[in-house]
């Protein structure tokens, strides 16, 4: 009997191993249907140049803001100035810049730091 | 004791371990392993994709990346933003089949909506999938090409009353100068322009010009290609087997071509660009058009 245990207490601790793993690294649970606010930094970026980029298209603010409403931020006017600000900091694609900053000047935000990154011919 | 007597699971070697107690071990370690990962620990997810939005997230996210390509015409990374999606299938029909049900359900009840949807058929037509929204929204109804155009119109001139004065008579005849009356109308086009519908082939424009029951094709009529540079024209008939009222221009690739029946209808409202495109077996090809003209009368 004692012999049976032994194993199956050995057996328990291997098979628990092996189930963390399986359920923590190798399989981990994927999660569905997330909103947009849920997404990772990179993703948002991304999403807000390729909202910035629709609005130098079409030059139609409010279905910019319609567009980014959905990364549920308090303030959409401050969460562009906010990204542009960071890519500038941070040196990203020029052209990203440009875009944030159109929508940024769009939104009414435009700051000193943007200035640069205006299109020709609208320089103050 | 004779050895026949001793019972044969005596005569076994003995095991270190119960294999018994190994499997039910195993069996309820890893279930209580993946219990806990799953259902009360899971992995907390901190980088959420773009493919685990929701339904209508991914909606809204598909609309940014054609309304960037209407900026930034950069295929590639539409594509590539596209495939973050993990739609199912053909990710560019995906996007055919979502203008289709936006175009359909409301969405295109404003302008932006309306400019959302047209991105995405622009970026779908140009790689030679159709969808239910090319009839839905007129390939002719974009309010950028509306020309207001002010015609002068004709002042009416009165004849002067009859003077009281008499006047002297004359023995000699005055000629009368002969009144001609011309007749004037404005301009008016004779044909216009159905709809314009995109393939991904060979880079060819289909014309169809049709009488005004949409059916018939009518032969001898003049087409005219424009391109930056230079034009060509080109007559419907003369390859009856594709039909009385057909004519096809072939494309060089690169360029943008206006296409119009001269004097007898609108240019089409934008050009039409010979724009490489991937087949639906992968094959590199040149985006090809099908127009179509109708009679007004």
């Amino acid at each position: 009997m004692s012999r049976f245990l032994l194993s199956l207490a050995a057996a328990l601790i291997v098979g628990v191993l092996i189930g963390l793993y399986i359920g923590w690294v190798q399989f981990p649970t994927q999660t569905i249907d997330s909103p947009a606010s849920a997404l990772a930094q990179r993703y948002k970026d991304d999403y807000t140049i390729m909202v910035a980029d629709g609005y130098r298209a079409d030059g139609d603010l409010s279905g910019a803001l319609e567009r980014l409403r959905i990364l549920n931020v308090e303030n959409i006017p401050a969460f562009v100035q906010e990204t542009a600000e960071r890519f500038i900091t941070n040196s990203r694609d020029l052209e990203d810049i440009r875009a944030l900053v159109i929508l940024a000047e769009g939104v009414g935000r435009l700051t000193p730091i943007m200035q640069p990154y205006r299109p020709l011919g609208q320089g103050s | 004791m004779s050895e026949q007597a001793i019972p044969r699971k005596f005569q076994r070697s003995r095991r270190p371990f119960s294999v018994l107690g190994i499997m039910l071990g195993l069996v309820i370690g890893i279930g209580a392993g993946l219990f806990f990962t799953w259902g009360l620990s899971p992995v907390e997810v901190v980088d959420t994709e773009p493919w685990q939005l929701t339904d209508d997230d991914k909606t809204q996210y598909m609309i940014a990346i054609t309304m960037s390509f209407a900026y930034d015409s950069d295929m590639g990374a539409a594509i590539n933003r596209l495939v973050g999606l993990r739609l199912p299938g053909d990710p560019i029909q995906a996007v055919a089949d979502t203008a289709c049900v936006l175009a359909t359900n409301g969405y295109t009840n404003n302008t932006s909506g309306l400019n959302a949807v047209r991105s995405m058929m622009r970026f779908y037509q140009l790689q030679g999938r159709t969808g239910c929204a090319d009839q839905v929204i007129p390939a002719n109804d974009d309010p950028g090409s509306i020309v207001t155009i002010d015609i002068p119109t004709a002042t009416v001139t009165l004849t002067p009353p009859a003077s009281k004065t008499p006047t002297p008579a004359s023995d000699v005849a005055t000629p009368t100068p002969l009144f001609v009356a011309v007749p004037t109308s404005l301009p008016q086009n004779d044909f216009e322009l159905v709809s314009v519908n995109t393939a991904c082939d060979v880079g060819l424009i289909q014309v169809f010009v049709v009488e005004l029951n949409g059916s018939t094709g009518i032969p001898g009529l003049e087409i005219r290609a424009r391109w930056d540079g230079g034009e060509s024209r080109f007559f419907t008939g003369l390859k009856p087997e594709q039909g009385a009222g057909y004519a096809d221009f072939q494309m060089e690739a690169g360029r943008d071509y206006l296409i119009e029946m001269p004097g007898r209808s609108d240019p089409v409202s934008r050009p039409l660009s010979a724009v490489p495109c991937t087949t639906e077996s992968g094959a590199r090809a040149l985006t090809s058009y099908t127009v179509i003209f109708r009679s007004v009368s």
